[in-house]
């Protein structure tokens, strides 16, 4: 089982680079997720892996084989991959079975008993068992998607590719979906790159997210190191809500922004511009009243009860610093209540700079 | 970026983009350069010609006066008829629509030939009727006069903007209309302040196809104004070529022509896309059809009538004038007879070569032509080679070309080395191919459209090449498709009568060649025959492409 190797891949569009340099390391059997908003580059680079777009310039490996390099490009029926498309891509004209079995008709040494036993066993899997004689038409959103991944991993790939298959679903399908995916890929563990532009989604499936932002990766980790310790802005930005607090850094751990003083688990340069991450749910919210001397303090401007927790917007006292605070629902303050904000150091995360913020 | 092994079909792609320049650009560029040629070099004295000649001078005003007019005329018969059709509740709107379609499909000289048998002024029947029933010594009508081609012009023009305007209808989902009646409009203030606006790209671009149409047409002014004693720019080019063949200003009295047809297709195209509202609603919007009330019977009156004109009218008097030994006498015992029959297939000389040369050619064009723009088309929506977006322009090109031009560019490009065909049927071929290329391509495209790439990368990755998946994926899902481009093709081939009739020679006669031979000689029952047999064969292949796309061909709906 190889797994993939990308370095500094480029792909243009006219004027625009839609991949710039991007470069990114699988391991073989693990599932990474290409995680950004849309227009980031992340589905030409699945399509560059996949062999259907030229890039200009950078290499692509597989195990010890070059796919994509200066030299050569590989065709697409050469690579030995499999896609799983947005859309599904089902042939209309062939049935479930013919659909599932196609990839089949270019393995060599597989007969037709072979053959037919594998595609039965593959609806079995995705629980299309009984399926075979319907025509994609005949099925639903869910069902067509299941017989998009019965195709797929049917013909044993060594990489597995996934354009947003979910996002044609709703809610709910997505959501189980999301966990199937899961499950089958720790049952074949077949090596994945998986597009997607929900970071929800790419957390439950992936064993790691690449952040992409304008065609280069921005951060590649787990969902932990994404969400808890991300490295820049945009990666803090775009991983769930987030407090961005601009300001000098004091020494390696304090920032300072105004009259405000933050505690910084580390990793500031002392004298230059910083900015740190805090996430709402890190903030604990108190009564003013019974606050020390040295409390941070601040005044809540706006509440809004979420059903499983409480949001707050808090203007912090004598600054221009306005925090978004989400609290368990339980002790709740009023808008124009005064209190007082505590943040742990642990919780404030510093950004690297990164070019255009 | 050396691409190795990336396409092995890639020559398939490019040469039959080169077929498609070459096609287009050799009797072009000969078509130019003859109209400035001279014997002693180039001039502008053919120009000149064409100017300094007072009847030359007449036969184009003679052009833009029946354009203009069919234009005007169409949009009064088609527009109202597409909105009673598309949106009220009129009975019988199923057969209203399959008659526009059958008027749409006619071929206009037949139309012609047969509104001569019914409004010529002697022994027209309307005419004969009129005097039996009054005892008046005059004509009702004498359908040899301008206001009698224009009529009979729009009464096979009209489906453009009957079209363009049902299409366009369909889009428009009647809570746009609700939304105005629900703020206090009328009826008829939501009709003019709201549906009109939105419709009126599609009038002007169906104005705009029908002024087209006119100025290209050959056989009805052939059959109509010539009698009447005027020409008009298609005709005047064909005179150009009765003994002794005046080329040279025939291809300058053909660029004139040629300019303002591509013209104005452009203003058309300008016109459908400058607001994309022929594309409003969208999903969701639900029609309603509008109650019609007491206008429901003068309403279906008045579409009846057209159609009367149209369909009823002019293939009774066809049958009639295939069954009677005397066309103009009543349709008596005494009156009937097969013998024009007889004698169109089996006496007349030239009838059976021209039915086998219009079958062969018909089938050979169809079949080459729906390949070719199935390749080109297919080239340029996956952008297959470099400048894909020239293949789908030079594809339509030819829309811009009238018959007659193009047989006279044709005739100058294939009479003269290295590529001498005239007096051929393969002449013939590639004035059709030409020709047809348009509709054929528009075809073909919407069918690849409609294909989404997504299905072939599918089948790429699994290890399939790509004519491996042109094959097992494509090509089924395009069938049909295709289909209806061979079905297009062969109805504009066994009607084409405008190019035909300055390429073809003794030996190379088609249908319709021989239905205007046969006027010469006064043999109306062997017309009626003859065209009978066409519009059989037209319907016939309409039936086939309408089961295989699942609706008619007049619409885009599904």
């Amino acid at each position: 089982m190889p797994g993939v190797t990308i370095k500094d891949l480029a792909k243009r569009y006219g004027d625009v680079g839609a991949v710039q340099g991007l470069s990114l390391t699988v391991e073989p059997g693990e599932l990474v997720a290409l995680l950004g908003p849309s227009g980031c580059g992340k589905t030409t680079t699945l399509r560059l892996v996949a062999g259907f777009l030229t890039p200009e310039g950078g290499e692509i490996w597989v195990g010890e084989r070059c796919l994509s390099s200066s030299a050569g490009v590989v065709p697409p029926e050469r690579r030995r991959m499999a896609m799983i498309f947005q859309s599904y891509a089902l042939w209309p004209h062939m049935t479930v079975a013919q659909n599932v079995a196609y990839g089949l008709r270019f393995k060599r040494g597989l007969g037709r008993a072979d053959r037919e036993a594998r595609v039965h066993e593959m609806l079995r899997v995705v629980q299309l068992g009984g399926y075979e004689g319907r025509y994609p038409g005949e099925l639903s959103g869910g069902q067509q998607q299941r017989v998009a991944v019965a195709r797929a991993l049917v013909v044993e790939p060594e990489i597995l590719l996934l354009d947003e298959p979910l996002s044609n679903l709703d809610a709910n399908l997505r959501e189980e979906m999301r966990f199937e995916i899961r499950r089958l890929h720790e049952e074949f563990a077949i090596t994945t790159l998986y597009v997607t532009h929900d970071q929800a989604e790419a957390m439950v499936i992936s064993d790691r997210i690449a952040v992409i932002e304008h065609g280069r990766v921005a951060q590649v980790g787990t969902a932990d190191d994404v969400f808890l310790r991300p490295r820049t802005r945009f990666v803090a930005e775009f991983i769930g809500k987030t407090n961005l607090i601009e300001g000098v850094a004091e020494s390696s751990d304090t920032l300072v922004c105004g009259r405000l003083r933050l505690r910084v688990g580390g990793g500031l340069v002392p004298g230059a511009a910083a900015a740190v991450s805090v996430r709402p749910h890190d903030i604990a919210l108190a009564p003013a009243g019974g606050a020390p001397a040295d409390a941070l303090r601040g005044t809540v401007t706006r509440v809004s009860f979420l059903g499983d927790s409480v949001d707050y917007q808090v203007a912090v006292a004598d600054s221009d610093v306005v925090l978004r605070v989400e609290t368990p629902v339980g002790r709740r303050f009023r808008a124009g209540e005064a209190v007082a904000l505590t943040i742990a150091p642990g919780v404030c995360v510093a950004l690297g700079a990164e070019e255009g913020a | 970026m050396p691409r190795a092994g990336l396409d092995r079909a890639l020559p398939v792609w490019v040469i039959a983009a080169l077929v498609l320049v070459f096609l287009m650009a050799l009797p072009l560029v000969w078509l130019a350069w003859l109209s400035v040629s001279s014997e002693g070099g180039a001039t502008l004295a053919n120009y000149r010609a064409v100017v300094a000649d007072v009847a030359l001078r007449r036969a184009l005003w003679n052009t833009l006066v029946l354009a203009f007019w069919v234009g005007l005329a169409s949009v009064a018969v088609g527009a109202p008829l597409a909105w009673l059709t598309a949106r009220t509740d009129l009975p019988g709107k199923g057969l209203l629509r399959a008659l526009v379609l059958a008027s749409f499909v006619t071929p206009p000289f037949l139309g012609a030939f047969a509104w001569v048998m019914l409004a010529g002024p002697n022994a027209g029947l309307l005419n004969t009727l009129w005097r039996s029933w009054t005892g008046s010594e005059h004509a009702l009508v004498n359908i040899f006069t301008m206001p009698g081609l224009v009529f009979v012009v729009t009464t096979y023009t009209f489906p453009y903007v009957y079209i363009m305007v049902v299409n366009t209808l369909a889009l428009i989902a009647s809570d746009l209309e609700e939304a105005a009646a629900i703020l206090g409009a009328g009826r008829l203030t939501v009709a003019l302040t709201v549906t009109l606006p939105m419709v009126l790209p599609a009038l002007m671009s169906g104005f705009i196809l029908a002024v087209l149409q006119a100025l290209a047409l050959f056989g009805s002014p052939a059959i109509l104004a010539l009698p009447a004693g005027f020409h008009t720019i298609t005709t005047q080019i064909w005179s150009f070529f009765q003994y002794p063949p005046k080329v040279e200003q025939a291809a300058a009295f053909s660029l004139p022509l040629l300019l303002a047809t591509a013209l104005l297709l452009l203003v058309q195209k300008r016109v459908l896309g400058r607001r994309g509202y022929a594309a409003v609603g969208g999903k969701g919007g639900q029609r309603r059809p509008i109650a019609l009330g007491a206008w429901r019977w003068p309403a279906l009156a008045a579409c009846g009538l057209v159609m009367a004109c149209s369909i009823v009218l002019p293939y009774g008097i066809l049958a009639k004038a295939a069954l009677s030994r005397a066309w103009a006498q009543p349709l008596t015992w005494s009156n009937l007879t097969l013998a024009n029959f007889t004698f169109t297939f089996v006496d007349y000389g030239a009838t059976q070569a021209a039915i086998v040369n219009t079958l062969e050619l018909g089938v050979a064009t169809a079949c080459v032509g729906a390949a070719l723009v199935a390749v080109l088309a297919y080239v340029s929506n996956r952008r297959l080679v470099i400048g894909h977006q020239v293949v789908g322009f030079l594809a339509l090109a030819p829309i811009v070309i009238p018959g007659v031009v193009l047989a006279v560019a044709l005739f100058i490009a294939y009479t003269r080395p290295p590529f001498v065909l005239y007096g051929t049927l393969a002449i013939l071929f590639v004035a059709y191919l030409t020709k047809e290329m348009p509709t054929g391509y528009a075809q073909s495209d919407a069918t690849f459209r409609g294909i989404p790439a997504d299905l072939e990368d599918a089948g790429r990755i699994l290890g399939a090449g790509r004519l491996r998946i042109l094959r097992d994926v494509t090509a089924p899902l395009a069938r049909s498709g295709i289909i209806a481009a061979w079905c297009f093709i062969f109805i504009g081939v066994i009607r084409e009568l405008s190019a035909s009739i300055i390429l073809f020679t003794p030996a190379t006669k088609v249908m319709s060649v021989v239905i205007f031979d046969l006027k010469e000689e006064g043999q109306f029952g062997a017309i009626a025959v003859l065209g009978l047999t066409m519009l059989a064969l037209t319907f016939g292949t309409v039936a086939i492409m309408q089961g295989l796309l699942g609706r008619d061909v007049l619409g885009a709906r599904h």
